[in-house]
């Protein structure tokens, strides 16, 4: 009877194995009651040093307030999955990062956080009013802002020496100096394609000529003018003369990627090509440096990508969490969190914008201007739901590139208009308004 | 399977035949992983150097992009994890498909047949946004944020496929074998036990290790369910720790993936010549 | 062994007790057949039954990500079907799927024939041709995005070396031909090993009797294959063609990595296009829609599928 002796064996290895799996999972049930414990999800910075810089900060806030906070950190993309998964199961992080249209989107999940904004900005010197657009929904602040990144122009010093030309003052003069670049073997670089870059740059570069997507009521279609006729126009040739057709396939890592492999001599981005080539030692870093975003007809105009920071209603430590967002922007904190993101987390707060670390660095120095001229996604209509969703679904980009295939401009913005009408359409119903 | 007699030429011809069909084969299948592996070994100045030759590593080998996986990330934590998971879900899934195919391939009951639709609709149901609501049960069984939440849930993936599959193998197995036992006076439970499943190994096998590689593969909940680093499984924790915003640490990600596929590679290669060759000899003659 | 089983069993008949009651009617085939699939039907109201409720329920409510919805009817399929990109999806995902799935039959079918054979380095050989389908997803398709990169392709680098490509060569995933190319090799790729491994386990159980009379009578290699491995591999065919249409039609990793859709949009498939509008959109009700639009039309083919291999 083989087979029985067999099943007793089984049934006790089995039981012992789940018994040892359930302590496990039992260990930490202890930890918990002794000390609350605060939590909080964000994006891992592409600056290591940045999130060491948050859980250092974090400890110490812990070991003051005689709690635990947890930090977690994930890849930016996997934040839309686990923020809706968070709201649908009313269950997770108390704390979490934010950004674009989420305080919009999540407004009725969010905590107000009407206080802490006053209190920071009062003691801080205001904020930016485009950081405020992103945080202040019609009922009110859902989020506070954390830091903005700028776009600015990256350009390769040497290459532009070599070719005799100027960093571009406007996107007229990167269509110009980008044609003699390209002959010389180092052609500039602006995605069209499904990635983020590819929709700042084209916000951008729409505003510079006086054109805009939404009206400010947030649902009227107006990108089908002559003046994003002008801009489409502008990217074609810009494609044919100054580009090369890798531009269609990037991803938000791959004009990074062009621009250190010391094949492209301009891109337009976050300085994370710079601050990557520094930290990892490479010899090209001597040779980039950054401009500020290019201007047009209309003035300069930027966009940016500003990030948040937003309690769930579900949270059972509101105060504590208010209270460490308090402790985060204490100016020694923030300072330091400057320092530790490499001057790439720029301050919404305009007293914190004073830090040393861009005054001293040459490199470094332009980008405090940026914060004039940015705009959120969607300006002048505010970040909402539509907004969010003409970004996903990459319509902007791909009115370019489906003109670049061929397709009559005019044709391709009626096109890009139906699809943004669609958007508008499904748009969210805000609860409070105003 | 050549068992008549056959000239050697023939032979021969036959085998050098097979050889040359196998080669793109194993070209197609191994190329993607021969370059992850020399790529979590190259310097990074040599992977972005565009003069360099991408098939070899000329400027050394390192180990850096392994070191920074092991001793900068909980990368070893994250293993242990998704192998509990892992072998967890396979074998309770196993179980219950195992009863369930039996069942559902062999017995004659009113409603087997919707039944056995039942299973299968079960595995249509578009997975992209089911994490959501699933993500509330998980909350509510109070198991979310532990390596439960993924024990639990990952069954709901595994026992329709296994049980579909195992239905075919065991639709394989003739009746009369069964029956045969049970006029001998075996119970029903003996029979399955002891007559089918011992015919339905090359099944359960596959099952089993079709089972597994989803589990260690699976993302989606993994990321959803689970947030602290100590709790995470290998696949998303690499993922979550070595693609930083527009910086990719294309080394430690290679790294990840080559060290993360070996122990399934292992378990593959040892099974399937267990399985292939051990009943090719005839176990499943009628 | 089997002699002392008997004995136990008969000597417990003797004496009628509860347990033999209870033996009894459990031994009855309905009984029996019931009680087997308790586990199965109970996770699977448990954990699959509401969750698929709840989309459903999404996919007919203007559900946001923050803000549960009401009930709107078919609304969300409309607006969906009258959507170009949407329109696109469905044509992309057939050819996708289509052009996938034909590749990975034949393909999987002529490796399992190579893989029954009896071979040198036959576990090395076996192992390697398994490891696509054993690498992580989510981390190998990483690695194709690196092949496929515009800056430092490697299989462009290859082809321009082997003088089979002008420089720079194709730019794989901008390019609308190129890209699904790219997403359906990847795909084949990935799930050439499963195909094969479910074949040759389905080889390996035809009795080799079956070969040995076809060869008496004079059947050619060719013939064997005909007459005897494609009739009886049928049963295991249906059901390997059956799922790894539902997975090659549920795709998500493949094109979220290398292309997101794009270029324009040519190479979303549903499970893309819906995590797209219902996730990063915030638009759950339309997403909801758009990944479960399919699940009538493949419930369809799976009925017929499952009678035909029931029949069989």
């Amino acid at each position: 009877m083989s087979s029985g002796i067999n099943r007793r064996r089984f049934l006790k290895t089995s039981a012992g194995a789940l018994a040892g799996t359930s302590s496990m999972f039992l260990e930490r049930a202890p930890a918990i009651a002794q000390k609350r414990e605060l939590t909080f999800l964000t994006f891992n910075h592409f600056v290591p040093a940045s999130d060491d810089e948050l859980r250092r900060q974090a400890e110490v806030f812990a070991k003051q307030a005689g709690v635990t906070v947890r930090v977690d950190t994930i890849q930016g993309p996997q934040l839309f999955a686990k923020r809706a998964a968070q709201a649908a199961s009313q269950s997770g992080h108390d704390l979490i990062v934010t950004g674009a249209a989420d305080p919009f989107l999540y407004e009725q999940q969010l905590v107000d956080m009407g206080d802490l904004a006053a209190y920071l900005g009062d003691r801080y010197g205001g904020w930016y009013p485009f950081a405020r657009d992103t945080c202040q929904t019609a009922s009110g602040w859902r989020a506070v802002p954390w830091f903005w990144v700028a776009f600015p122009g990256c350009y390769n010093e040497v290459q532009f020496k070599k070719a005799g030309v100027q960093p571009p003052k406007t996107w007229d003069d990167l269509l110009k100096v980008g044609k003699i670049l390209k002959k010389q073997g180092n052609p500039v670089g602006i995605p069209i394609s499904h990635c983020t870059d590819a929709n700042i740059s084209f916000w951008s570069i729409l505003w510079c000529n006086g054109g805009k997507v939404l009206e400010t009521d947030g649902k009227t279609p107006a990108i089908n003018s002559d003046k994003a006729a002008q801009v489409v126009e502008w990217y074609k040739e810009l494609y044919r003369d100054a580009m090369e057709p890798e531009v269609l396939s990037w991803d938000n890592a791959s004009n990074n990627r062009f621009l250190l492999s010391g094949k492209g001599s301009w891109i337009h981005n976050a300085i994370s090509p710079y601050v990557a080539a520094v930290e990892k030692k490479m010899p090209i870093a001597d040779e980039i440096n950054h401009h500020n975003s290019p201007g047009g007809p209309a003035g300069i105009h930027s966009a940016t990508g500003v990030n948040s920071l937003a309690i769930w209603k579900f949270s059972k430590n509101i105060s504590l969490a208010k209270d460490f967002i308090k402790f985060l922007y204490q100016k020694e904190n923030y300072d330091s969190f400057i320092v530790g993101g490499s001057a790439f987390n720029q301050p919404p707060l305009k007293r914190f914008a004073e830090h040393p670390i861009w005054a001293s660095h040459p490199k470094y120095a332009m980008l405090p201007k940026e914060a004039e001229y940015v705009h959120e996604q969607g300006w002048p209509a505010k970040p909402n739901a539509a907004v969010q969703l003409i970004v996903v679904n990459f319509i902007l980009p791909d009115i370019v590139a489906k003109a670049i295939n061929g397709m009559p401009t005019k044709r391709a913005l009626a096109w890009g208009e139906d699809q943004i009408r669609l958007a508008a359409q499904g748009k969210l119903e805000t609860k409070g308004k105003t | 399977m050549n068992v008549g007699v056959r000239s050697r030429g023939a032979r021969i011809r036959s085998a050098v035949f097979g050889y040359a069909n196998m080669i793109p084969f194993i070209a197609f299948a191994l190329f993607p992983f021969y370059y992850m592996v020399i790529t979590s070994l190259k310097k990074d100045a040599e992977l972005y150097n565009l003069k360099a030759v991408p098939f070899l590593i000329q400027t050394g080998v390192i180990t850096d992009h392994y070191r920074y996986l092991f001793f900068k990330t909980e990368f070893l934590t994250w293993m242990k994890n998704s192998l509990i998971i892992s072998v967890v879900a396979t074998s309770v899934s196993l179980v219950i498909a195992i009863l369930a195919g039996y069942s559902l391939a062999r017995l004659r009951y009113r409603g087997v047949g919707t039944f056995g639709t039942a299973v299968f609709i079960t595995y249509l149901v578009p997975p992209t946004l089911l994490f959501l609501p699933l993500s509330q049960v998980v909350v509510w069984l109070g198991i979310s944020d532990t390596i439960w939440a993924l024990i639990v849930t990952y069954p709901t993936f595994l026992v329709p496929f296994s049980t579909w599959l195992l239905m075919g193998y065991f639709r394989t197995i003739p009746r009369e074998v069964e029956e045969c036992a049970l006029v001998d006076g075996a119970s029903r439970m003996q029979t399955l036990c002891r007559i089918v499943l011992p015919m339905a190994v090359p099944g359960i096998v596959c099952v089993t290790l079709f089972g597994f590689t989803l589990t260690w593969n699976e993302f989606t909940y993994a990321l959803t369910f689970v947030s602290q680093t100590a709790n995470k499984t290998a696949v998303v924790g690499v993922t979550a720790d070595l693609i930083r915003g527009d910086i990719y640490y294309w080394g430690s990600l290679m790294a990840g993936a080559v060290v993360a596929s070996l122990p399934i590679v292992i378990i593959y290669v040892w099974f399937l010549d267990y399985y292939v060759s051990g009943l090719t000899a005839g176990a499943v003659k009628g | 062994m089997a002699i002392g089983e008997r004995a136990l069993e008969a000597t417990e008949l003797a004496r009628p007790s509860r347990l033999a009651r209870v033996r009894e009617w459990w031994e009855q085939e309905h009984v029996f057949g019931y009680s087997l699939i308790v586990p199965a039907l109970a996770l699977i109201v448990g954990l699959v039954a509401y969750p698929f409720g709840m989309a459903i329920y999404f996919s007919l409510s203007d559900y946001w990500v923050g803000s549960p919805g009401q009930f709107i009817g078919l609304r969300n399929f409309w607006e969906i079907l009258g959507n170009e990109i949407f329109q696109q999806t469905v044509y992309n995902t057939f050819v996708f799927a289509l052009i996938a799935v034909a590749f990975k039959t034949v393909l999987g079918v002529w490796l399992a024939m190579l893989l029954f054979r009896d071979f040198k380095f036959k576990r090395l050989i076996r192992g390697a041709v398994l490891l696509p389908w054993v690498i992580p997803t989510a981390l190998s398709v990483l690695a194709w995005g690196w092949m496929f990169d515009s800056l430092y392709s490697v299989v462009n680098w290859t082809a321009i070396h082997l003088g089979l490509i002008n420089p720079p060569g194709p730019n794989w995933l901008g390019l609308t031909g190129y890209a699904v190319t790219a997403v359906i090799a990847v795909n084949v790729w990935r799930g050439l090993p499963f195909f094969a491994i479910i074949v040759l386990a389905g080889l390996v159980s035809i009795p080799r009797e079956y070969y040995e009379a076809a060869e008496v009578d004079g059947a050619g290699s060719w013939g064997r294959f005909r007459h005897v491995t494609l009739p009886l591999l049928k049963p295991v065919l249906a059901v390997v063609i059956l799922f790894s249409t539902i997975f090659t039609f549920s795709d998500f990793n493949i094109v979220q990595v290398l292309t997101r859709g794009g270029p324009v949009n040519t190479t979303h498939l549903f499970a893309t296009l819906a995590y797209q509008i219902g996730l990063t959109g915030g638009n759950l009700g339309q997403g909801a829609a758009v990944s479960l639009f399919l699940f009538p039309l493949l419930g369809a083919f799976v009925f017929l599928q499952l009678r035909y291999i029931r029949r069989e």
